[in-house]
Order: C-alpha cells, then structure tokens, then sequence
C-alpha cells in the first residue's frame, strides 16, 4: 500500500528533474519580463492541471477554471488589504474558498451528464467575467468592494521569496505541491473511485461507491488548484487585471489542456507554455499575436482528431518507442 | 408529462414579466418601452444564435462553439465588400455565403472524422475551428474601429409613440419566422424528418438508410446561414468586431439552454426574455453595471429548474 503510494515512475522521475530544473537554474536565467512571464506561466500550469486531471479522470469538462483562478485571486487581494495576516494563510483561505465556491456552482450540475455541467460552467464563467469586469479586484480601496482609482497600495508577498526571481521559484515548488496532491489523490481511495467511475457510473454505483461525492470531491480539488493559481497570480504583480479572467479565456485553457495531453503532469506544463509563454515569444518576435489564436485552434482539432493524449501523449509514445528500439540498460 | 411542459413554459413567462414589471416600476413608459424595445431586439439576437445552435446540435449531435466566428467572418467580408463600394446586395450575400462555406468546410470534413466521439469533444473540437478563424480574421482585419449599417436603420415605425428601428424590427420578426419556418420544415418535409430521426437515435437512422452524410450537411448549411445573418444583424446593432461576434456564442447557448437544447418555441421566449431583461437592468442602480449577467443568470437558474428531483440515472449507453 505504502509502497505504491511512493513509487517513483519514469515519468514521476522526469517531473522532479523538471520541477528541479524550473526551481534552481531557470529563474537565475530570466530577465524582469520573462521572469513575471514564468510566474504567470507557472500559475496557469496549476489550474491546467485541475482542469485537465478532471477530464482524463473522470470526463467531466470545466468551462469555468480561469474564472475560478479570479475569484481566487480576488479573495486573495480582498484579505491582503483587510488583514495582516501573512501571504501564506490568506493564499489558504482564498484557495479554500475557491474550492466551495466551485462546488456551489458545480454541485447542482454534478448530477446531470457531461455536457450539462460543461454548459453550466460556461455560464458561471461567463457571470464572472462580467462581475470582475463591473467590480474590479480590489487594489486597497475603501469598502467591499476595495477598489480605488489611481495608485493602489502595496501588497505583501510572502517573507521568504521577495524578489521576483525567488518568488518564481516560490510559485514554482507550490505548484510542484499542488501536483503532488493530485497524484496522491489518484493513488488512494479517490483514484480508485474515480477509475470506476470513469469506466462506468453504474458499475461504480453498484459496487458502492459513491459516485456524486468522488464527482464533488475531484471538481473540488480542481477549484482548488484553480483558487492556488489565482491567489499566486495576484502575488506575482500585486493586483489582477479583468482582462485576464474572461469566459473566453477559461475556454481556451481547457482547450489547450486537452492539446497538451490531460493525463499527464507534462501535458498541464505544455498549456501553460503555450497559452503564456508562446504568446510571449511571438510577442517579442514581433509576429502577429493572431497567429498564436490560428495555432491553438490548429493544434486543438490536431489533437482531438488524431491524438487524444495531445502532445504530452505523443512525447510519452516516442520515448516508449525510444525504449522499445534501443533497449534499457539500468534499472527501470 | 406535456401539461408540465407547458406549466414550466407558463411559469417562467409569469416570472419574466414580473421581472420587467418590478424594474420598470415607476418609469415613464416611454422610458420602460425604449428600453424593452432595445432588449427585444438583442434578445432576438440571442435566440438567433440559439436557434441555429439548435438546429444544428439535435441533427448532428454537434454543439457548435465555431457558430459566432463564421458570424463574424461573414460579417468583416461584408464590411470589406462595402468599403469597396460595391452595391450592398453583393455585400449581404457574401456575408452569408462566407458563413455557409465556412460552417460547411468544418461539418462536412473536419465533423465527420469525430462522429463517434462523446458529445462534449465534438464541441470542444469545434472551439479550435473557432479559434482558427477568429485568428484568421483577426490577422486579416487588424483591430479598428468599424461599422456596418444596413438601410433598414434608416426606415422606421412608430409604434405606440415610439420609434422602432427597421432593423430592430427584421430581427425580432426574422427569429419568430426563423422558429416557425424550421418547425414546418422539420415537420413537413422529408429532409426534416431525417433529421427528426437522426435526432432521436443515429445508429437506428443510418440501418433505416437515412442519408446521414446528406442530412447533416444540410443541417451545417442551415446553421451557417443562420449564423451569417445573425452576425451581420449584431454588426449593425451592437458592434462590428470579431472577438465580441464570436464569443457571442456564449450568451446563444445561454439561449439554447432555455430550450433544453431541443425546443426551438422556448429558446425564442428565453432568448428574447434574456434580452429584455438585460436592457431592463439600465434602469436599476444596483445592477446596471452587471447587467450583460443576465442571461448566464437566467440559463443557470431554468438549469437548475429543469433538474430539479432528478437523480443520476444512466442512459442506455452506459
């Protein structure tokens, strides 16, 4: 039991490498743009994962994570200028309350077919793009709302990570967390539930497992991760924009999720790439940022029509072939 | 069972209008008739979008996220073809034809490779679609300031004092034609009633021999058709740009969601209900900034409404 719970897969191997990498080397490396593009870009990998490991688990499809990401980043920034508790407990709070606000939306659709509860995300998400954009995040204003025009006050990052390059690697250790709960979760109970599930409710059902609590209970860890990201974003900055939590974008990350491949840990860090970084580089490269819109679009029929694993999943075969072809030598 | 439909229909209708009752209260009517007028017509606009999201998802089991950038495509080709001077006719065909051709590329080559996929990646796989064109439009037309105007802005009616636009008017007469004219073709017609068929079991349809490869293009055509005059009618009557055109297809399935996605009678009272009670929003001080919530609040709500009680049971294919 507590052996498969640790049990280190070549892939699970890869990922410490690359959360290692991504820790250690890469932020000494980045300039101030490219660091706050990495941080954004680590952000957006962790609620990738919350949407995608939902899908891959159990099918279910979530229209509404970038929202999500929003109100968490705007209970973050709420309880920033209201109290003086520390960036860690209301990065807590705020990724907590993002889990039962997921599950107030989620929960009445969590009993009807996938479809439905895609459709009923969609709307949340669309009401929340409409809500940011009316009320703004809060930048040290008076009221409930916390909202003034012109300067905003200053935010409290967290004591340990400061600087933007430590903060990146800050961001970049919680997300390797947030991963880690996920994998833990799919090789406990949860996993097992969620696997019978997703062959079938009813076989699920019959043997007893209950199916609308594991439902509950991954779209919860989903808004959690989603209410981590966001509450990480608005560190990364100090303040949040609306344009960033439209209905359109949190389509586009579930899109890009399945393009890099949603059951893989991989997969969640090729969205993020290309929905942060690749605009990115085309930016600089001063090539047409539509073109970006033209790619995902591309990719995502690619990857839906030809390669369900997108391309996580394709890298994952070829290095199965790699293995296959020219032999292993070691331990496994 | 059909007593309860009809109750529902009945119900909401009531709430509506009390809905618009309450925020008008206390209003000049001219005032409340302005802005129930405008809300109309958007509504209709919504119900356009939803109707053909219809159409389209009850023939082919497709939900159609692309609806809105064929929309907007059609509508930029429009826009194009006027700034060229050339007569405005060639300019409201090509618009159509632009979002015919398009919405009929993707049903008849790119559709067909995913017919035995689950529903919800169908409609994801229609997003990348979307989001093809919305880039390729976006690469072509960059980011300016446009507008389109057809000659009905000019004509006018005056209806109980006051002054309803031509083409606020062809569109809420458009939608109600629109679910009258498809009721009769899905009853009247051999074609609607493959689609009826295919509607209601595919894998039946096709050992009956129903042209399905047949059916369904048609029903992409009528889509695209749908969507290319719903985009140009929302150039002229909110705004000519293609992101907001094509995002437009969230409130449309907000729309088509009243309906079940099935009944096209209903998604014209939702649409149309949303529209009015957005607009009527401008008159409370609270919500007025949020109002464009509305139809995302209504959609949720008539959700939560239509499974209430309901437990999770299992289709047939599971």
């Amino acid at each position: 039991m507590r052996r498969s719970l640790f049990h280190v897969t070549p892939s699970g191997a890869s990922g410490f490498v690359f959360a290692g990498v991504c820790f250690l080397i890469l932020p000494s490396f980045l300039g101030s743009y490219w660091l706050s593009v990495f941080t954004s870009a680590a952000c957006f990998a962790l609620a990738a994962f919350g949407v995608a490991f939902m899908y891959a688990r159990l099918g279910m499809v979530s229209l509404a994570q970038v929202g999500l990401m929003g109100v968490g980043g705007w209970i973050h920034l709420r309880l920033n200028y209201l109290f003086e508790w520390p960036f860690e407990v209301n990065l807590v709070i705020a990724a907590l309350a993002t889990m039962v606000f997921g599950w107030l939306l989620a929960l009445p659709a969590l009993r009807m077919r996938g479809l439905y509860l895609a459709l009923v995300t969609l709307m949340a998400a669309g009401g929340l793009e409409i809500l940011f954009a009316t009320y703004q995040f809060p930048n040290g204003g008076e009221g409930f709302w916390g909202v003034k025009t012109g300067s905003f006050s200053p935010f409290r990052g967290p004591v340990i990570a400061q600087s933007a390059e430590s903060y990146l690697r800050y961001v970049v250790a919680v997300c390797f967390l947030g991963f880690l709960i996920v994998e833990a979760h799919r090789r406990l109970a949860p996993g097992r539930a969620w696997a019978m599930i997703r062959r079938s409710e009813a076989a699920a059902m019959a043997v007893g497992v209950n199916v609308t609590l594991y439902k509950t209970w991954a779209f919860g860890i989903a808004g959690l991760l989603a209410g981590i990201a966001g509450g990480l974003l608005a560190g990364s900055l100090g303040l949040l924009d609306d344009g960033t939590f439209r209905s359109s974008e949190s389509v586009l990350l579930f899109a890009l999720a399945v393009v890099g491949g949603a059951r893989f840990w991989l997969g969640a860090v090729i969205t993020a790439v290309l929905y942060r970084i690749l605009p990115a580089l085309l930016n600089t490269w001063g090539v047409d940022p539509d073109i970006a819109y033209m790619i995902f679009g591309a990719g995502l029929l690619h990857a839906v029509i030809t390669a369900p694993d997108g391309i996580g999943g394709q890298l994952y075969g070829l290095a199965a072939l790699m293995r296959t072809k020219f032999g292993t030598r070691g331990v496994k | 069972m059909r007593d309860m439909r009809w109750i529902n229909i009945g119900l909401y209708v009531v709430l509506m209008v009390a809905l618009v009752l309450w925020l008008g209260a206390g209003k000049p009517f001219k005032i409340t008739g302005m802005f129930i007028t405008s809300g109309l017509a958007v509504g209709s606009l919504y119900a356009l979008g939803g109707i053909g999201i219809i159409v389209l998802y009850r023939a082919t089991g497709v939900l159609n996220f692309s609806g809105g950038a064929a929309g907007a495509a059609g509508a930029m080709t429009a826009w194009q073809i006027s700034e060229w001077g050339w007569a405005q006719p060639v300019a409201w065909i090509a618009c159509l034809l632009v979002s015919l051709v398009t919405t009929l590329i993707y049903g008849r080559w790119i559709a067909s490779k995913l017919a035995w996929r689950e529903t919800v990646v169908k409609a994801v796989a229609t997003l990348g679609f979307a989001l093809i064109l919305l880039g390729l439009v976006s690469f072509i037309w960059i980011d300016d300031p446009r507008s389109i105007s057809l000659p009905t802005d000019k004509v006018g009616i005056s209806m109980l004092g006051l002054r309803v636009t031509g083409t606020r008017l062809l569109v809420v007469v458009a939608s109600v034609l629109l679910v009258f004219g498809i009721h009769q073709f899905l009853v009247r017609t051999r074609i609607g009633l493959q689609m009826r068929a295919l509607a209601d079991d595919r894998s039946l349809s096709a050992l009956l021999g129903i042209p399905i490869l047949k059916v369904e293009t048609i029903a992409w055509g009528i889509s695209g058709l749908i969507a290319g005059f719903t985009g140009l009618m929302f150039a002229d009557l909110i705004r000519l740009e293609p992101v907001v055109i094509t995002f437009m297809v969230i409130p449309a399935i907000a729309a088509a969601i009243t309906g079940k996605l099935e009944n096209l009678g209903v998604v014209l009272i939702g649409g149309l209900s949303m529209g009015v009670i957005e607009s009527m929003l401008t008159l409370s001080p609270t919500l007025k900034g949020a109002r464009p919530i509305a139809p995302f609040v209504i959609a949720a709500v008539v959700l939560l409404w239509y499974q209430r009680g309901a437990r999770l049971t299992f289709n047939t294919k599971d």
